[in-house]
């Protein structure tokens, strides 16, 4: 086992956090993953606040370990979901795109443990002041919405000047990128596209297949003309995506075309036509496993690599 | 007009911009020099270091050009 500060502050066994993912995280996910001894995450994404009010009802009723709200702060309900996971008394919140800095004293005040996802470190040092819990710190290899630096060059860089512990993301999914985040001085991880292809996450058995399927260059990257990245498998919608950026047709017209597309792939199973977000680590991923057995395999297989690099040493 | 001067030397050394002149109080951080959020972000954070303050997100979403950050150092520091 692997015992951290993660563990600790968030009150779980494993030091495994499943990403917000809008669409894909609900409450059977995050359940799935709580009760493996990780931290499951629902996605309030775009969502309404009664659908998201819903899902944690759901989510209590069926699991008494802890677990985390994803709170996108681009969301026109923002500030609804904020409201909820305080009345809720939701035990972790994950925030992304954006600063929740405004939010803080709101989360503290009601015990809510506060984990944004950062993309650099002047950020990380910002949200640190204002009393994040901890970070998650994700790097570009990540699927859907992304920053520029990777995983290996940003998490030392924020290990280095923040005191509060960091969960490493972007491109992980078995033993040897845990021990790896490990080594750079994380003291979690957090994985996504690797809990999309897990028996209980409800997105369309089509979507879990292509991810199967991908090889390391089929995760790429639309909408940087738009200065909104996305990291997405390669597909007929991506393609004619980023051949109209390609053509600089204006950003309305391809924000409008890009809507809705998540989705679509995510409950529809549209494959061709739909935004299937993943990561570049899509290649590495190659079965449909419980969430018990991916977080078990992790541990399992980190223990025997940090034995591996044991065995590199010399002397003694 | 020394906190607008030191606050531009902060904006000109973090987003690299070579001609002070080309930043009046009327300059916008993030429409007018082609800065993001997290260029946004850097600046606050070394203007609370220079000036030993503390700039909530909450006010700092408020700040429209320079001039209103000069302003309110101004009042924090008075």
């Amino acid at each position: 086992m692997f015992n951290t500060k993660i563990c600790d502050i968030l009150d779980i066994e494993c030091p495994i956090i499943q990403g917000g993912m809008a669409w894909v995280a609900t409450h059977e996910l995050a359940q799935a993953v709580s009760n493996a001894g990780g931290l499951g995450v629902i996605a309030a994404g775009a969502a309404p606040v009664e659908v998201v009010r819903d899902e944690i009802k759901k989510l209590k009723k069926n699991t008494d370990k802890p677990f985390g709200v994803n709170i996108m702060l681009m969301s026109p309900f923002a500030e609804d979901i904020v409201e909820l996971v305080c009345e809720e008394k939701v035990p972790v919140v994950t925030t992304g795109a954006g600063n929740p800095g405004k939010y803080m004293d709101k989360f503290k005040s009601n015990g809510i443990k506060v984990v944004p996802i950062v993309p650099s470190v002047a950020l990380a040092k910002r949200l640190e002041r204002q009393g994040a819990d901890a970070l998650i710190v994700e790097g570009t290899e990540a699927g859907g919405h992304i920053g520029e630096l990777t995983t290996m060059s940003l998490v030392p860089q924020v290990v280095d000047v923040v005191d509060i512990p960091v969960i490493a993301a972007g491109g992980i999914a078995d033993g040897r990128g845990f021990l790896a985040a490990l080594s750079l001085g994380a003291e979690g991880i957090q994985m996504g596209t690797r809990f999309v292809c897990s028996t209980e996450c409800i997105a369309h058995d089509n979507y879990k297949r292509k991810i199967v399927k991908a090889k390391d260059r089929d995760a790429i990257v639309t909408g940087r003309s738009t200065g909104y990245p996305v990291r997405v498998i390669k597909n007929r919608f991506s393609k004619e995506y980023i051949k109209l950026e390609k053509e600089e047709v204006p950003f309305e017209e391809l924000e409008e075309l890009g809507a809705g597309r998540l989705r679509l792939a995510v409950k529809e199973g549209d494959i061709d036509n739909g935004s299937l977000m993943a990561g570049q680590i899509s290649g590495m991923i190659k079965d449909i496993k419980s969430c018990e057995e991916i977080i078990n395999d992790i541990i399992k297989d980190a223990e025997k690599e940090l034995n591996k690099l044991y065995s590199f040493k010399r002397g003694e | 007009m020394e906190i607008f001067e030191t606050i531009r030397g902060i904006i000109c050394e973090q987003l690299e911009i070579e001609d002070e002149e080309t930043i009046t109080m009327e300059t916008s951080i993030m429409d007018d020099l082609e800065a993001d959020s997290l260029d946004a972000v850097e600046v606050m954070m070394d203007i609370e270091d220079e000036f030993d303050i503390e700039i909530p997100d909450e006010d700092a979403e408020e700040f429209k050009n320079i001039a209103d950050i000069v302003k309110y150092i101004e009042e924090k520091i008075a």
